[in-house]
């Protein structure tokens, strides 16, 4: 009956995105748009995709077991929370709720129409392709409502390494928001191809909704990274795996369309690049829910194993071609490109901005396909190692860094050297002061002395340029400084995620240099000396949870004698799993996270194994990365509310 | 295009050479995956790091630090000498990976990855036994 409720609903949501696509091109292709034709196809598809989703939670919290999702991924004593999470833990589930997400967006763009607005309901019917897709795919290869005929007593219960942390409830919602998000500016870009429409309208609109999704992807990467670190006790962050480099791909090339968006707004320049931005940025989002959801890159063998990854490659393909396809014969009618006037301009740093974040995502993209297309072609399974990604994501991140501290203090068209070095001098002295400082303080890593040295430039040239303006009006200082913000929130939310930036490469810096790691191994009582701490190992214990065993290490740290915790380190085994899911125990301090993460506990003596890491300064990892997501939604929110954007004159 | 020529084509190139670099340098960081059958196969010694994966085979020796044992793929199995102390669900039956080197008859490793069963099911096809308990030490 639930089922059948949930089948209903699919195919509620699949009508209505068939309707909205014709009812948005019909309005798209007349002369007089009207918002009204796409009323009822939108209300079918918010509506069927809410069902569908609530129908969904609804046989997971009423323990369903007829559903085959909820066997598989749902068992009578897992915690409600996580049952409520299971509805994403797996494939067909994500799904649903990634339709959910794409009606959700289609439903904020059908607020945000005006009338007569050709190019919103053209972008609506673009939406609606998009979800007539995935609605499909949900009403055959992933239909998450499938039954079995002899339902079992309890379920398998949700994958243990996503019920082990709240952060998983969180993450995956996050990391949609920001992939299905993309699809609207990837909507709007083609309607403007389509119609040839070259106005700034596009600019302002695309830009806004590319801000709202990059803010989601910014997050939903950042919670991935404190997961990963917080949960899969492998001692890091980032690891450059395929589905950790399939969520910074999309993001790499959205942040670079930020950034030429404000060519586009200030100068009219690079509109077809924009577009193609746009475009490649849904392609890669297309890319990465395939690598992530059709095993592909593990090994190529497992490509058949279901149909969706088939079906999600084939409708990457024709997005990839259709779309390219209307740019390469289209893209003439929406450009009119002002000249360049020099390469040496804010204008030049962006486009180096620009390529820059173009390479860096054709390089992960390269190690990511490469195992994909040998085991293709020879049959050999292989793996990238992550000092192939490390050897060229530094410099290229440390290149863009400085630029981030230079760039901003570009003048449009023509930077002269007076003018340049007027600007440049006080934030590079700044800089070249701190460095110095943490030189003779004994920071001996080059690698680290860049970092240092160029994040102090971006967050010192962005403190001289506001200080500067705020004085420029003359009235209270601390009022000016507000005003000054207030006056233009793009662009100061865009400094304010620079500092974001800044700060999280400052912690990555530090943390990945001065990682300190060791295995030590302990019998019950005996201690060991790490990296200044003092180490107690008191002896294992095993706690039965209502959802799961836990056993764990207790160990007491002390520092120059003096207690500062019991850590406990574990490892959580939940019933019908095979797998159990080592917990780290992260002591998290202002200087240093102590990291522990159990390997072993012996069965007969009780001596324990375990890996102790210390990790300096990870907290500016997610202060920093916290500060850009929040810098990213409030220039999304305050653009937003000032509707009108005029092309303003330039300053030279 | 052509107003950025004097951009764009320096800048392409520039980044042509970089990925072109790249891609060369690819086969130094490349760490091929191998089957016990493959890896017995490999008569010659390179020093190549090599990933084996396959199941453990019982009979497995612990020592101080180390730990000795077969993997086998149903047909072959290969001896392993691991360097430093295996997780906690190590153990013989379960699925592993370990990165090292071939010397024609003991694969030397000192990376040892649990494999976690795809969809995280048990690892003999999903067989779910209600009330069964789970294993602990």
């Amino acid at each position: 009956m639930i089922a059948l409720a949930g089948h209903a609903a699919i195919l509620i949501a699949l009508g209505g995105a068939v309707a909205l696509a014709v009812a948005g091109w019909r309005a798209f292709a007349t002369g007089h748009p009207a918002r009204g034709a796409t009323r009822l196809p939108m209300a079918l598809l918010l509506g069927g995709a809410i069902a569908a989703f609530v129908v969904l939670e609804f046989g997971l919290l009423t323990h369903d077991f007829s559903i085959e999702y909820v066997a598989r991924n749902h068992a009578r004593d897992t915690p409600v929370l996580f049952t409520v999470a299971s509805a994403w833990a797996a494939l067909e589930g994500s799904i649903v709720l990634w339709g959910l997400v794409l009606a959700g967006f289609a439903t904020a763009v059908y607020w945000s129409l005006g009338d007569d607005d050709r190019l919103g309901v053209g972008a609506l019917a673009v939406i609606g392709m998009v979800a007539i897709f995935f609605f499909g795919l949900m009403a055959t290869a992933a239909n998450p409502f499938t039954t079995l005929a002899i339902p079992p007593l309890d379920g398998v219960g949700a994958n243990p390494l996503l019920q082990n942390h709240i952060l998983m409830a969180v993450h995956p919602p996050m990391l949609y928001l920001g992939y299905v998000g993309m699809t609207v500016p990837f909507a709007f870009a083609i309607a403007a191809l389509v119609a040839g429409d070259a106005s700034r309208v596009w600019l302002q609109r695309t830009r806004r909704w590319t801000l709202v999704a990059w803010s989601f992807l910014t997050l939903g990467v950042l919670l991935g990274a404190l997961w990963s670190y917080e949960v899969l006790g492998w001692g890091g962050y980032w690891a450059w795996d395929p589905v950790e480099n399939a969520s910074i791909l999309p993001w790499l090339t959205a942040t670079a369309f930020l950034h030429s968006a404000v060519v586009q707004r200030r100068r009219g320049m690079l509109q077809a690049w924009n577009l193609a931005l746009v475009i490649g940025t849904f392609t890669l989002t297309l890319l990465g829910t395939f690598i992530t959801r059709s095993g592909v890159i593990a090994s190529v063998h497992s490509f058949t194993q279901s149909a969706v990854g088939p079906a999600i490659l084939g409708f990457l393909l024709v997005v990839l071609v259709a779309s390219f396809g209307l740019f390469a014969t289209r893209a003439h009618l929406v450009v009119s490109a002002p000249r360049l006037d020099s390469l040496a301009s804010r204008e030049g740093a962006i486009l180096f901005n620009n390529l820059l974040l173009t390479v860096f995502a054709v390089i992960i993209l390269m190690g990511t396909l490469y195992p994909v297309i040998l085991e293709a072609f020879t049959g050999d399974r292989v793996f990238v190692g992550g000092p192939w990604f490390d050897r060229s994501a530094v410099p290229i991140s440390l290149v863009l860094l400085f630029a981030m501290g230079l760039g901003p203090l570009l003048p449009y068209r023509l930077a002269t050297a007076s003018l340049t070095w007027r600007r440049v001098r006080l934030p590079l002295q700044i800089a070249l002061v701190t460095v110095a400082v943490a030189a003779t303080a004994g920071l001996r890593s080059i690698a680290v002395l860049v970092t240092v040295g160029a994040a102090t430039l971006v967050i010192s040239s962005i403190g001289v340029s506001l200080h500067a303006a705020a004085r420029q009006r003359g009235g209270r200082y601390v009022a000016d400084l507000g005003r000054t913000v207030q006056s233009d929130p793009g662009y100061w939310g865009g400094m304010a995620a620079h500092i974001g930036v800044a700060v999280l490469a400052v912690g990555i810096a530090f943390s990945s240099a001065f990682h300190v790691r060791e295995t030590i191994s302990l019998d019950v009582g005996e201690s060991a000396a790490f990296d200044g701490y003092h180490l107690t190992y008191v002896g294992p214990f095993q706690r039965v949870e209502p959802h799961r065993v836990v056993i764990g290490a207790a160990i007491e740290i002390r520092r120059d004698g003096r207690l500062l915790g019991v850590h406990e380190p574990r490892l959580n085994q939940y019933p019908n799993q095979a797998q159990a899911i080592p917990t780290p125990s992260v002591r998290m301090g202002f200087v240093e996270d102590l990291y522990l993460s159990l390997v072993r506990i012996e069965q007969g003596t009780g001596s324990v194994t375990f890996d102790a890491h210390r990790f300096p300064l990870v907290w500016m990892l997610w202060a920093g990365g916290a500060i850009t997501v929040l810098a990213g939604g409030w220039a999304a929110v305050v653009t937003r509310r000032r509707r009108s954007l005029q092309l303003e004159e330039v300053p030279s | 295009m052509r107003r950025y020529a004097a951009f764009v084509i320096p800048a392409l190139g520039l980044a042509a050479v970089l990925i072109g670099f790249l891609v060369f340098s690819l086969g130094d960081h490349l760490v091929y995956y191998r089957t016990p059958t493959e890896v017995r196969d490999l008569t010659v010694d390179t020093g190549a790091r090599v990933r084996l994966g396959g199941q453990v085979a019982p009979g497995v020796e612990e020592g101080p630090g180390m730990v000795r044992f077969a993997v086998t793929d149903g047909h072959t199995e290969v001896m392993v000498e691991h360097t430093g102390t295996p997780q906690q669900l190590f153990r013989p039956g379960i699925g592993v990976v370990v990165e090292g080197t071939w010397d024609g008859t003991v694969f030397r490793s000192d990376t040892m990855i649990i494999k976690h069963d795809e969809q995280y099911r048990t690892e003999d096809g999903g067989v779910y036994v209600p009330g069964a308990p789970p294993t602990v030490p």
